[in-house]
């Protein structure tokens, strides 16, 4: 089946006009009001899925790549809407981690964070996550940040609790101030290359100044590593993730961070290739230090959404890691290292989405989450017990689960290019995840049974609520076991997204920015003329 | 007695205001204006009948309708856009003229319902806004010093 | 030397918004964001043509030659990136001002475990260190204290409190919860 440029539209106008039309009719419905919210948001869900997975067959299996440019204006001028392996592989993982998480949302959020609006909130999360893996432009790019970072500010704050406000204000500032130095990133882009278009940045961007070209990389760097959570720029995730409803720790520890790591993936592949090279030992000490002080912060802390946020940012650097080493490779394939680092990705939102929600419904159960306070679990709860052990265990990185494949691919390459240190710390790291894994697994379930520290919550009263809340945790395991035990297939499909967002020629071609004349128009941050032409003359 | 000058105000200068909000709504489209600027001076049209007359008639009358207001905003802008497909390409622009006796020459597309449904947004929520913010100030405010009362 | 003046600026606004960002008080971080969104958006205008009395609309193609021949008309597009961000900034600093006043009212008067406790020091948005352990568990007192009906999930929605029966009077209480 031919699939369209258009279908490039869906998972971003099916959520957005789901929430309106929720929105519209938050009026009336009465005590029903919820039922049909619910109804809709899963119905959005599911056509985003099916986009996705159109989309993934069709970029990711074939290696086409689809175009959209918005109201037929051609790309500089027009909004281009760009879908190729990579985005849609992040489309079709958050397609699934929405739908996973949302049955946990069902079963856990209470009435009155119903009525202000979650199932909306939830979709405009969604939109802005899909957009900014569809975005062909800068500026676009800035704006779908935006739209899934306003709408994480009120997930994360709905319901207004102290600590929820609290960690709000950190969340907010720490993160505008990210999206402010992107916003700089890109009004450097327009003042010295005149385009805001990735193909167009693409292309021009040989031609700039190496200045020009450090400083945008630079700030680059700090804006999307700000989102990605790496290393001196994470304290706004440890700070937050552990005061919301679980259901929304769960879908921000699944596709937050991930978007992010995805920018810097395209960003870094794109704009620039040649500075995964010269910044490569930067990029590795930032990677080793991301996963070092992830893995160090786990062990200190005292709950489980705690330890499982600061495991975000470790593994955060082991993508970055894959990253840093994208183009080195003796004697790999072409791309091993971004291949690793995309099917990394995968797991990792997978498996910590999975994690997430099961240590929500411990904290359910046990009415907290102190891992000083809770114990002795196993006898309860043995089919909650066995999801977050196998969750646990394939985070950490055992067979036959997909964290093996990936870090063991990981591994492969920064040992094939002779980063000892590096791959030294991402095995000390990994290590260190284990044994955060079996603390968790221990405190929280082996031992004497302790008295919850309050009234066991409502929810579990429902058996209904109980299955919603197991059911997506069991699927996202399997779905891990599946990618560890096909993990040759699925890696040959991850390297082929790899090498097909490498070849930055053939991206330049599928948007064709139009046939202009590549010279550097005459901005206010116009790099002098000569040295334009002195690089050219060397060109020639 | 502020309020008094501020009523006549209210008076001789909301009807002007919602009406060329109107205006500025559909000349944007070659012209300065638009629905963002549009939205936000109807917002400002309410936020006068706040500071004239207290937040309370403004929330009974127009408050239960602006999350409506919101959702129907994003709706039209996004059915705008689906139209477009019709023709090919999502948000594609798609025009059709009409001859009407009174108002002449009258060209209606796309864009002009996509600013429609911007309007909505923006009138929506920045009323909202202010109407919460209204309250917030209120309750700031020590009891027998509320400016409505 | 228009682009000197722009470029100060851009400057010195990024240097009063980090500024007041460092500062403890909560409305000095609203201003100091403020200002920061103000330099982006200053930057943003000074990397399109700083050009002077030459608008980028033409109503004759006469016009339009003539302008070409002497220099460039101004450059739209900064401005409509702008309007974006503004109208983004505005929408986030509308947020984080109730998220800073709701926060003030919690520090005034809230009680946490049965008790009136000073949740947080006066004035300083960046200060955890007194709730951090104490509010922990607070999403699950808000879903226990909730009133469940006994229907189950897919059969039927919890009804409302009983103070909230009344839909009118629930749909406005509602409308202004909203973030």
């Amino acid at each position: 089946m031919a699939v369209s440029a258009n279908l490039l539209a869906v998972p971003v106008a099916a959520p957005l006009l789901t929430a309106a039309l929720i929105l519209l009719f938050a009026r009336w419905g009465g005590r029903t009001l919820i039922r049909h919210q619910i109804a809709l948001t899963a119905l959005a869900l599911c056509i985003n899925l099916a986009a996705a997975a159109l989309l993934f067959r069709a970029a990711a299996g074939q290696g086409q790549r689809f175009v959209l440019q918005l109201g037929a204006w051609s790309a500089p001028f027009g909004i281009t809407v760009y879908g190729d392996g990579l985005s849609a592989t992040l489309l079709l993982m958050t397609a699934l981690v929405a739908l996973a998480v949302y049955p946990f949302a069902v079963a856990t959020i209470d009435y009155h964070r119903a009525r202000m609006g979650f199932h909306p909130l939830y979709l405009f999360l969604l939109m802005g996550v899909n957009g900014a893996f569809l975005a062909g432009d800068l500026f676009n790019l800035y704006v779908f940040f935006e739209v899934l970072l306003m709408a994480s500010f009120v997930l994360l704050t709905v319901g207004a609790q102290p600590a929820q406000t609290n960690s709000g204000i950190r969340y907010v500032v720490l993160n505008l101030l990210a999206s402010t130095v992107f916003l700089v990133a890109a009004g450097i882009a327009y003042g010295t290359l005149g385009t805001l278009n990735f193909a167009q940045i693409a292309e021009r961007l040989p031609l700039a100044s190496p200045a020009v070209r450090t400083v945008f990389a630079g700030l680059l760097l700090v804006g999307f590593g700000s989102k990605a959570a790496i290393f001196p720029l994470f304290f706004w995730l440890p700070a937050s993730y552990h005061t919301p409803p679980p259901a929304v720790t769960a879908l921000f520890g699944g596709l937050l961070t991930k978007v992010g790591v995805y920018t810097l993936f395209r960003s870094f592949t794109l704009f620039f290739p040649e500075l995964l090279q010269d910044w490569q030992p930067v990029l590795l000490t930032i990677a080793s230090a991301t996963m070092l002080v992830g893995a160090l912060g786990a062990l200190a802390q005292p709950g489980i959404r705690r330890v499982l946020s600061f495991h975000i940012i470790s593994h955060v650097g082991f993508m970055l890691m894959g990253l840093a080493v994208a183009l080195s490779g003796n004697n790999l394939a072409f791309g091993f290292g971004l291949g690793a680092a995309i099917i990394y990705l995968c797991h990792h939102m997978i498996i910590k989405t999975a994690l997430i929600m099961a240590g929500g419904a411990v904290e359910l159960h046990m009415g907290s989450d102190r891992l000083a306070s809770i114990g002795g679990l196993v006898s309860r709860q043995p089919f909650l017990a066995f999801l977050f052990f196998t969750a646990a265990i394939s985070l950490a990185g055992v067979p036959p689960f997909s964290g093996f494949v990936s870090k063991l691919s990981l591994l492969q390459i920064t040992l094939d290019t002779r980063h000892w240190v590096v791959s030294g710390v991402s095995v000390f790291a990994s290590l260190l995840t284990m044994m955060n894994m079996m603390r968790l697994w221990r405190e929280s379930f082996w031992g004497d049974y302790s008295r919850p520290s309050r009234v066991p919550s409502r929810i579990l009263q429902s058996s209904v609520r109980q299955r919603l809340m197991l059911t997506p945790v069991a699927v996202l395991v399997l779905l891990s076991l599946a990618l560890g035990i096909w993990g040759e297939p699925a890696f040959r499909l991850s390297m082929q997204v790899a090498q097909q967002a490498l070849d930055r020629q053939a991206y330049i071609e599928a948007v064709s920015p139009s046939a202009q004349t590549s010279t550097l128009p005459a901005g206010l941050f116009t790099v002098p003329a000569e040295t334009v032409s002195t690089i050219l003359s060397k060109e020639n | 007695m502020p309020e008094l000058y501020l009523r006549l105000l209210n008076r001789i200068l909301t009807p002007v205001l919602l009406l060329l909000s109107l205006y500025l709504l559909f000349r944007g489209h070659n012209l300065p204006g638009g629905g963002f600027i549009a939205g936000l001076m109807a917002a400002a049209a309410f936020q006068l009948q706040i500071l004239s007359r207290g937040h309370d008639s403004l929330r009974r009358t127009v408050g239960p309708y602006l999350n409506s207001g919101i959702g129907l905003g994003l709706a039209v802008a996004v059915c705008s856009g689906i139209v477009g497909l019709l023709d090919g390409t999502f948000f594609k622009g798609v025009w059709f003229s009409l001859d009407l006796p009174l108002l002449g020459y009258l060209k209606i597309g796309t864009p002009v319902i996509f600013d429609l449904g911007v309007f909505l947004v923006v009138v929506s929520v920045a009323t909202s806004y202010l109407l919460g913010l209204s309250r917030v100030a209120d309750a700031n405010v020590e009891p027998g010093r509320r400016a409505d009362s | 030397m228009i682009s000197l003046l722009l470029a100060f600026a851009v400057g010195s606004l990024f240097a009063c918004g980090t500024y007041l960002i460092m500062r403890r008080g909560q409305i000095k971080l609203i201003l100091g964001l403020a200002l920061l969104s103000h330099g982006v958006n200053l930057l943003l205008f000074g990397s399109g043509r700083l050009t002077e009395g030459r608008p980028p609309i033409f109503l004759n193609k006469a016009d339009y030659a003539e302008t070409l021949s002497s220099s460039l008309p101004a450059d739209p597009l900064p401005q409509a990136l702008i309007l974006t961000a503004i109208v983004i900034s505005f929408g986030i600093t509308a947020f984080v001002i109730v998220l800073v006043n709701r926060r003030h009212t919690v520090t005034q008067t809230d009680y946490v475990h049965g008790e009136l406790t000073p949740l947080l020091r006066e004035g300083d948005p960046f200060d955890f260190s007194e709730s951090a352990e104490l509010d922990q568990y607070d999403w699950l007192a808000y879903e226990v204290d909730e009133v469940y009906d006994s229907e189950e999930l897919l059969t039927g929605f919890p009804t409302l409190p009983p103070s909230e029966q009344d839909e009118s009077t629930a749909m406005e209480q509602d409308q202004y919860r909203w973030p």
